[in-house]
């Protein structure tokens, strides 16, 4: 980070948060954002996400310290020179008036237009750009209220887009959203960082956020900590995070696996790389580990146009042809 | 935000329509004047008689001056609180402001005994004295509270307080000064003439310009006043606007015309439901030429043509905007959106 600090979009020095002066949530953060990156803050629920980037762009109070934007305090800005270089995508999706997807966006123009909001031929490109940025083009004369989750969530961010500023912040813009959805998003934002805006947005997706991040912002416990994905991975942290919930961080797939306890291991037999894969992963859902010294087997036997698992026990050998069922019988027999 | 032209088609019949009402109410009465006669009048053709221009330009005039005043103000009070407090539901007087009218009439009728026409102006003066107070109450409060819906909440409190307190005076007043009380609650548009109606034009008029170069930033208040802060809106000072004009507002027609219900509520839907908009700089004037031509239609009503009889206007108004408000609650689906 040294000898980047003049070109900051944002920094945060002994930046305190929260509700009450004396219980910080967050005490004497340092943190910072350089043009053309995409940040993404971590943590779990109640840690105090919302509140450091609402703080961070003028929507709470901070508690102390300070917050530089541009290189200039944040305060020093006025309300309308703030709307033309941070826009916000609020985590809630609800009580949305029933204005049309072209109206929500060109409401994204009011920092760059006179008294009375008249758009200009420019602000109607503008509006029709985002919109074609977040694949909407055609939506413009749609009702908000017609719209599913991820299409109001992109018709939100093209809004944000339209306002055309070097910094975005958006707040859980995931949380409403299924898988695709929520890749289609990331991917969205990836590009707008390509393009050379700053992004900051929150979340408690840590996989995807490894995916895409260049750099993290972590909580835990009372801390935020600052890195590239990999750095914060290779410091073990992750297993940190949620050590007492019921996952654990796999350090060499790089990704959340829920751990039940231990039910015992199963020498696992067969030939297709691919039936095998998926039976591992059926056994290590119910808490089964793959022991090829164990003495209970599972042989997976791959036929033209089927599969059958054959269990080998002591009191003798059972057939299944699918996973549900063996499933079944292993829950049974606990 | 273009103005399509189903909005361009709809305001011009709203003006015609008001036109229309505008002569049709100056015409019905006990003494018919013909339109040819008025028209005749303005063309300096001695078309009217004395008499007829007396009732003309001091009585009917002034009557349909004020309803328009009322119809065009009364809407953008109830459009201003349904945007900034985001909820469909809220009208001109859930501030308090007809119940801080209520409790100044109240306070001259019944605690004073003053009936008659004496009346009159010391009545409008103490409404609008009470309309004030719970203003500069609300605005301190707001000043001081940051959440719009724990002051949505304070103004409903505070109504209910006034209208308990009003109920105590109720009970113990005299009949004759109860029945000034209650005329004065039905409402009338009859009762602002001269200096009263021209007082009433300056506290008027000029707010509605405040209001209608305003628009803008309710289009920003429509998603939140988060959002509307990060799109550069100064949310104090725009919320004291929109209370100090609403209150102003409000507060000067109930004090010279007593409360006027459901205008307030039920025209800004009518007005989105006609249009199909929400961008408030097309949906704020529509809403005032729809209230105007509620008012006088309402006022038309009221007079009940043919007959000797007149309804009081509060109830007319109610009449008219209850099933507009049943409509919408019924709809729900549509007032959860606004």
């Amino acid at each position: 980070m040294s000898g980047t600090e003049e070109g900051h979009i944002i920094s945060l020095d002994r930046f305190s948060i929260g509700f009450q002066k004396g219980k910080a949530l967050l005490d004497s953060i340092r943190l910072s954002v350089n043009p053309g990156e995409m940040v993404a803050l971590i943590g779990r629920n109640g840690t105090g996400k919302s509140t450091l980037l609402k703080s961070m762009i003028g929507l709470l109070t901070p508690l102390g310290g300070e917050c530089l934007l541009e290189g200039r305090p944040f305060g020093d800005y006025s309300l309308p020179e703030r709307a033309r270089r941070v826009s916000f995508v609020s985590s809630q999706l609800t009580q949305l008036p029933s204005l049309t997807v072209g109206e929500l966006v060109g409401l994204g123009r009011m920092p760059h237009t006179g008294w009375m909001g008249r758009l200009t031929r420019e602000d109607w490109d503008q509006i029709e750009q985002a919109l074609s940025e977040v694949q909407m083009g055609v939506f413009m004369d749609r009702k908000l209220d017609c719209l599913s989750d991820g299409e109001r969530q992109r018709a939100m961010i093209a809004r944000a887009f339209a306002q055309d500023t070097p910094l975005m912040v958006l707040d859980e813009p995931t949380a409403f959203l299924d898988i695709p959805n929520t890749y289609d998003l990331i991917a969205l934002l990836s590009r707008f960082r390509d393009r050379g805006r700053s992004i900051v947005y929150s979340t408690h997706d840590l996989e995807t956020a490894m995916q895409c991040a260049d750099k993290m912002w972590v909580i835990h416990e009372g801390r935020i900590l600052e890195g590239a994905p990999e750095d914060l991975g290779l410091s073990g942290l992750f297993n940190d995070l949620f050590s007492s919930s019921g996952i654990r961080f796999d350090e060499i797939a790089g990704r959340f696996l829920y751990s039940r306890d231990r039910k015992g291991s199963i020498r696992l037999e067969g030939d297709r790389e691919e039936a095998l894969a998926w039976t591992r992963s059926s056994l290590e859902r119910l808490g089964y580990g793959v022991d090829q010294s164990a003495p209970t087997t599972i042989q997976v036997e791959s036929l033209p146009g089927r599969t059958q698992w054959i269990l080998q026990e002591k009191g003798g050998s059972r057939e299944f042809h699918n996973l549900y069922s063996l499933a079944r019988f292993l829950i049974q027999k606990q | 935000m273009r103005f399509h032209s189903r909005a361009v088609f709809i305001i011009y019949i709203l003006g015609l329509l008001l036109v229309a009402l505008f002569f049709l109410d100056l015409r019905l009465g006990s003494i018919s004047i013909t339109l040819g006669d008025m028209w005749g009048h303005l063309l300096g053709r001695n078309t009217l008689s004395e008499q007829e221009l007396v009732i003309l330009t001091k009585f009917r005039l002034p009557r349909v001056a004020t309803a328009l005043m009322a119809g065009a103000a009364l809407p953008v009070c109830g459009l201003q609180m349904q945007t900034l407090f985001r909820n469909p539901l809220a009208g001109p007087y859930v501030l308090g402001i007809s119940s801080g009218a209520s409790f100044g009439a109240a306070l001259v009728v019944l605690g004073a005994g003053a009936t008659g026409i004496v009346a009159t102006w010391s009545l409008a003066i103490a409404a609008w004295i009470g309309a004030g107070t719970v203003m500069l109450l609300l605005l301190f409060v707001s000043y001081r509270i940051k959440d719009v819906m724990t002051i949505l909440i304070l103004g409903i409190m505070f109504a209910s307080g006034l209208a308990a307190i009003i109920s105590i005076m109720q009970y113990f007043s005299q009949a004759s000064a109860l029945k000034s009380f209650v005329i004065w609650s039905m409402g009338s548009l009859g009762n602002v003439t001269g200096a009263q109606l021209t007082i009433m034009a300056w506290a008027i008029l000029p707010l509605l310009l405040v209001t209608l170069a305003y628009s803008k930033v309710l289009n920003g208040l429509m998603l939140g006043e988060e959002y509307a802060l990060t799109m550069g809106i100064r949310i104090q000072r725009t919320r004291l606007i929109i209370f100090a004009t609403t209150s102003i507002l409000a507060g000067t027609i109930t004090a010279f015309c007593g409360p006027i219900g459901f205008i307030g509520i039920a025209v800004p839907h009518m007005a989105r439901f006609l249009l199909n908009r929400s961008d408030h700089r097309i949906l704020l004037p529509a809403s005032m030429l729809t209230g105007m031509v509620v008012m006088l239609f309402s006022d038309i009503v009221s007079r009940l043509p043919g007959t000797e009889h007149i309804l009081p206007i509060n109830a007319v108004t109610s009449l008219i905007g209850i099933p507009v408000v049943i409509w919408l609650v019924i709809m729900n689906k549509k007032a959860q959106s606004l």
